[in-house]
Formats: C-alpha cells, structure tokens, sequence
C-alpha cells in the first residue's frame, strides 16, 4: 500500500495527462470510426457537429430540449430532459471538474496551443486581478443566456434562428470537425440577420480562440459556460481538491503555476474544499506544492494525489543538480 | 597574532579579530562540551566556522561577493551570475559593541553588529557590491549608513504587504531590476540554462536540510538545535556544493542514529520550538541555555534557518523571465518575517512546527530593539495560548551580561515542560 502512494505521489503528472488527454481526445473526436458511442451528455466540449464524434457536448442537445414550446417543456414530455441531466450529472460527479483538465477536446487544443509557443519559446501572458475578477464573470452570463433563450423560443419571444445560439459561437463548433476533415462550418450563416451576426461572431471567437490561446494558457476556459454550469454541481462530486490549510506556507507555488490564475489555491487556508470555478483540476498545483500533504485530490475519500517534499524535487528536477535541460 | 608584522602592541583590528575569534571559540567549545552523542560530521561545520570566523579564511577568492543583508536577496540569480552570495548578518557581540557608535544604543544588535563590521571592515569575504533589501526599518536606515562608510550599496525595494497582487508584482519587478543591474555590473548574461542549474542547485540544498529535518520528528531527534544552526549559519557563506556534500554526509549519520535510536538528547527533554529573532553565529546564547537545560530543539522558525530553506522555487515553464518571477516569489510569497503588516502566516506556522514535530514548548526570542518581533510576542503568545502550547517569551541581546537571568528563566520553563510531561 505504502508502495503504491508512493508511486502515485511520485508520478509525471505532466506525461500522464497527456496521455489521458490524447487518449480521450481519439476517442471523442473519432469515436464514430471506433463504433464508439458514449451518448450526447458529456460535460466537456466536444462538438455535435463534428459526425464522427464518440461523445458530445451537453449543451448542444441540452438548448434544443429547452427550446420547446412551454406547454410541452412543462409536462411529462420533459421527463427526457430530466433523464439527459441526469446521465451529464453522472457523468460529471465522478470526475468534477477533471473533464476541463484531463478529457475537454477544447481545452486539451489549447494545451497543444501552449506547446506551440513554448517550442517558439515565448513566454506567457497573464490577466491582473481586476481583469481576472471581471472576466470570471462571463461564463455565468453565457450559461443563463444559454438557459434563458431556448426558453425565450419556446414562449414565442424571440424567433427559433436563436437556437443553439451558444453553439453558433463557440469555437468548438468550427474547429473540432476540421478534425475529421470537416470545414463546412466555416461559412457565414445569411439565411437571417440573427444566423449572420451569430455565425459572423463565431468566426471572430474561434479567431480568438486559437490567437488567445497561443498566448494565454486555457484562454477559452474562463469564458465556458459549461463550466460555469459543472461548479453549480460540482459540491455533489466524489473527487475533490483538498487543502489542508495548516501546512499551507502561502508560498503561491500552486498559484505560478495554475494555468487559470485561481489565487485561492495559495491564499485560502481555511476551506478544505479548495476547487474554485474557474478550476480545471488539472491537478498542476498539487504536483507543484511542496508541502507533504497541503494539496490532495480525494476520490471518494481515497487519496489519488497528494503534494509531497520527495514528488516535488522530482517534478522540478532539483533531485539531481546539474542534471538534464529539457525544456519542462 | 600576526608574526611577519613587527607590531609588539596589538592593533585595534587585531584585537577585533582576537575577541571575536574568542567568542566563536567559545562557542564551538561549549557545543563539543556539551554535545549528547556529538555526530562526526558535524565536524566540518564546527570546522569550517572556526576558519572562516577565526582565521578569517575567504570562501570565494577570485569571484565577485555579492553581501547581502537580508533573507530576501534572491540567492539564484547572484549565483547564477557567477558571483558568490555572503549574507553579511553578523552574531558578533565584539562588532556590535562597534556598531553601537553608529546607531542608537537601542537598536538591534543584529542590524549594529551587521554595521559594525562595516566600520571596521572586518570580514574573511568583504562584499564587492552590498545588497540591501528595504526589509525592516533598521536595515533599510542601515543602509545609509553604510552607503557613507564606502561601500557601494545597491537597494532593493520590498513591499510591507504580501497578501495583494500588487505587491506581488512590485517585488517581481524589484527582482528584475535587480537582475539586469546585477548582470550590467558583473558584465555577464543571465541565461536560462544558468538560472535552472542555480534554482536545481540551491533547491538541492533545499531539499536536503527539509530531510534532515524530517528526521527531527523522530522520537529521539538525532541531531541538536544548535548543530543545526550551525549547518543552517554556515550557508551564509560557504560554498552551496561543499555545503550540499557534507550535509550529505551527514544525512547519511543521522539517518543511520535514527535506526539505532541514538539521540542527541535524553528521551526525557522536553522538545523546543524555537522562534523569533534570529540565531546567528556565534550569538548561540538562548539556544545554548535551551539545549543545556536539557531541553532540545527539534524545530525553529527563524530567517537564519527554516525560514532560509523552506520556501522552494515552483517554475512552470522554463523560460529566462518566468523563473526570475518564480525565484521572486520564493522570496516574498512563503515568508513569515514580523516587517509585514499582518503575521497570521508566522503563527500558522508556529503551531504546525509543534504538531508536526510533537514539541512540548514553544521558545521566543525578541533581541531587544527589534522592534518588530517585540510587538508582535503578544499575538503570538495569545494565539498559543489558545492552542494550549506552553510559550517561554525572553529578551536578550548579544552581550553576555544578563545570563544569569535568563538562564534561571530558561531552566524554570524546561522544568515546567518536564512535570507537564509527567502529569501526562
């Protein structure tokens, strides 16, 4: 048993995500070839409109549901609904906040982005707090959008080009079908005004998906609604960050390296539950904490993760002095 | 002491050099006296402070002394740009004495002391360049001083608030400055490659003191407080690699003891946490009185020891800029020195320690005129009476002359710890 923590403390963290990442990303963006098919309410973004999907987006089919006309979304008809929750629900409290972190298609296209510019060897760039403090924002606001519209549709306020209107701009749709060679979703929609400006807007967002993302680590997370919407639940969730504030030294190493400048992570010393919504649970900040045991993920109460003082030194290489120069 | 000058009457920088040679003497021999189970590599510390205070012995001929006068001067950088660190905060009640004619006789004889070396220019590494970090008031008036004395002092300006975002970034930007002004004087290239191999190097060194100290939890800490300030001391000015390789040795030797349940105090003493105002060789005098009341320290709390080590340099992306970022943070983040507005952080702290290495006490030593940890004892005293931690606070100084007092009071504290221990 010792053995194994041990194993787990000490592991890559870097090399295992990615791999995890590669992985998921085969499977949903090719699943189809694969005869895989993992339904369409999986809470990470992985377009629908992408054929040879093996798992979709939840938001997608989650907007058609809700754009029903009022008298059906309130009658048993909508037990459907509840059932499309209830399996992205399940989903979602296995592995909280993770599905951002080790399995989003989108979010994994951003970290190969961050890889590009480090090969170009440029540096970063990063929000300030107040930028930080605004930005956080949106998300909640897209996601009630998201909520809200399709409901706006089925009451006959506003007309049906609203539909999927979240899709319309998000970058997901544009760029995970170039995947399977797919580029039909590069056009302007005239068929309306509304399909125009809509479609118009998810062309200048995915433009700023992929240049943001260049510069900025997980630049499209701060923005996903989808996000917003997991942290809603993601008290329910079986895997949890913890920090155990005690042994917390505040010495910000979580905080330089979180890739969404969640400042908590460091200066919180009293919630145990330490997961923030803009968290992706890549786990990044336990590896870089050197307190034994400040930093842990649970899953069910069972420690998967946790910082140590020998994983640290291993992870930044200060084991063995004068040792390789990879670029990290 | 000198045999090729002519001289039949000491001068007055011999006599300096006699007296304080005298104090670190005494201090190494009262240690090896009263040593339970002296380690055998402890050795090369007890050695290499007799040379270097003694005989004044340099460590880095031939490379530019960076001296710095506080904790937060980026260690790194300066080694990466090939010049050796000397952290010039001085023990020495003989230069202290000197320094008192500089600064007001109520100042902290650690800041006096510092400047009275600089009067007399007494040092086996005299600093080429002195970096001074606006740290508490006393240092940062200091550095006037000893700007007027002759040396060419270079600032380094540090926030008194550590919690915002803004200080984070004005102490990142502080660091940078440092950095290229640093890399202009030496006529060297900071580069990225030089840089991680320091941070590897010094976080190296790190990681060894955190295992040493690890083995301080053990039932039976194999190695004395005061041996450890004296490994802890000795990275002001040794070499970081020579330092490394005999703590390796001695790591070896104490693991080996804490396998055969040999200790360096009896399984009765009561265990110390030591905090506040920092031991700095040969100003072992509170610490001595600790250990030779038959009490020992497992753990301390203070910028000449745990404090110096514990906070590490995290890097996520190895790019030239981002790790002087990292390394300033290092610096600013983690530290739990009273200058800061709040200290809830040193409290935390404290009582972590005493969990951690089940102590049974807590120690407190403000020097008189170090204003900063003198307002603060209340606080920390209230906060550990709340966790119920027995908590001895003492004022001294660096003379010799209240010992008597404080040893009575230091005695009656252990002797307090050891019935609660019993009643237990």
């Amino acid at each position: 048993m010792k053995r194994i923590r041990r194993f787990l403390d000490l592991g890559n963290l870097r090399r295992f995500r990615a791999i995890v990442q590669l992985v998921t990303f085969v499977l949903l963006i090719y699943g189809a070839y694969f005869a895989i098919d993992l339904g369409s309410n999986m809470p990470v973004l992985s377009c629908g409109y992408d054929r040879q999907n093996g798992g979709m987006c939840y938001l997608l089919p989650l907007q058609h549901q809700l754009g029903r006309p009022l008298g059906m979304l309130f009658s048993m008809a909508s037990i459907g609904i509840l059932v499309g929750f209830v399996t992205f629900l399940l989903w979602f409290i296995v592995f909280n906040k993770a599905w951002c972190g080790f399995v989003c298609p989108l979010g994994t296209m951003q970290d190969w982005l961050t890889s590009l510019r480090k090969l170009f060897g440029i540096r970063y760039s990063s929000y300030n707090q107040t930028q930080f403090n605004r930005l956080k924002v949106i998300k909640y606001v897209l996601l009630v959008l998201l909520l809200l519209l399709p409901v706006a549709i089925g009451a006959g306020l506003i007309g049906g080009e609203w539909r999927a209107a979240f899709c319309q701009i998000c970058p997901g749709r544009m760029i995970t079908p170039l995947f399977v060679g797919d580029f039909s979703q590069w056009t302007i929609d005239f068929s309306s005004k509304t399909t125009m400006i809509l479609t118009a807007l998810g062309m200048v967002i995915t433009g700023m998906f992929l240049a943001g993302s260049f510069v900025k680590k997980r630049f499209f997370c701060f923005f996903c609604p989808m996000s917003a919407l997991q942290y809603s639940f993601s008290k329910f969730s079986i895997l949890k960050l913890k920090k155990d504030g005690g042994k917390c030294t505040k010495c910000g190493d979580c905080y330089t390296v979180c890739d969404m400048q969640i400042k908590d992570i460091a200066d919180d010393v009293q919630s145990r539950d330490i997961l923030r919504d803009d968290c992706t649970l890549c786990m990044k900040c336990i590896a870089a904490c050197p307190e034994e045991g400040c930093l842990q993920a649970d899953i069910a109460g069972f420690t998967i993760f946790q910082s140590t003082k020998e994983g640290f030194s291993k992870r930044m290489q200060i084991d063995r002095p004068g040792g390789d120069d990879e670029r990290a | 002491m000198n045999a090729r000058n002519d001289h039949t009457i000491e001068t007055p920088r011999e006599r300096q050099g006699r007296h304080k040679a005298m104090e670190a003497v005494k201090v190494l021999d009262t240690l090896r006296e009263y040593a339970v189970n002296p380690p055998e590599a402890m050795e090369y510390f007890y050695e290499l402070h007799r040379r270097y205070h003694c005989d004044m012995t340099p460590m880095h001929e031939g490379k530019t002394k960076v001296g710095t006068m506080c904790i937060q001067v980026p260690y790194e950088v300066i080694d990466a740009l090939g010049a050796a660190p000397v952290r010039l905060c001085n023990g020495f009640y003989t230069d202290d004495e000197i320094g008192g004619e500089y600064l007001p006789s109520k100042s902290c004889p650690l800041v006096k002391a510092t400047v009275g070396a600089f009067a007399t220019d007494h040092f086996a590494d005299a600093p080429d360049l002195v970096v001074t970090p606006t740290t508490c008031d006393q240092k940062t008036k200091a550095t006037g001083i000893v700007e007027e004395m002759g040396y060419p002092v270079y600032e380094m300006e540090f926030p008194r608030v550590k919690e915002s975002e803004e200080s984070r970034e004005y102490w990142r930007r502080s660091v940078r400055n440092f950095t290229k002004t640093l890399s202009k004087e030496l006529k060297t290239k900071l580069t990225r490659r030089k840089l991680k191999a320091s941070i590897q190097k010094v976080g190296y060194a790190q990681t060894l003191y955190h295992r040493l100290s690890a083995l301080r939890k053990a039932e039976l800490p194999p190695i004395s407080g005061n041996d450890m300030f004296l490994v802890t001391n000795a990275f002001f000015f040794d070499k970081t690699e020579a330092w490394s390789a005999a703590v390796e040795r001695l790591l070896i030797e104490m693991e080996a003891r804490v396998k055969e349940g040999i200790g360096a105090a009896r399984k009765r003493s009561p265990r110390i946490v030591y905090t506040g105002s920092p031991p700095i060789f040969p100003n072992l005098k509170v610490p001595q009185l600790i250990e030779m009341a038959d009490a020992v320290i497992v753990a301390d709390e203070s910028c000449s020891s745990n404090r110096l080590f514990n906070d590490m340099v995290s890097v996520d992306e190895w790019f030239l800029y981002d790790m002087v970022d990292a390394v300033a943070d290092r610096y600013l983040k983690g530290c739990t020195c009273p200058v800061f507005t709040r200290n809830d952080d040193r409290i935390r702290r404290i009582v972590e320690l005493v969990k951690e290495f089940s102590a049974d006490g807590v120690v407190y030593q403000a020097f008189a005129g170090c204003q900063v940890y003198e307002m603060e004892q209340r606080s920390v005293l209230a906060a550990m009476e709340k966790e119920g931690i027995p908590i001895l606070y003492l004022e001294s100084d660096y003379s010799p002359s209240q010992l008597g007092q404080l040893t009575t009071r230091v005695e009656a504290f252990v002797e307090s710890l050891k019935s609660r221990k019993r009643r237990q």
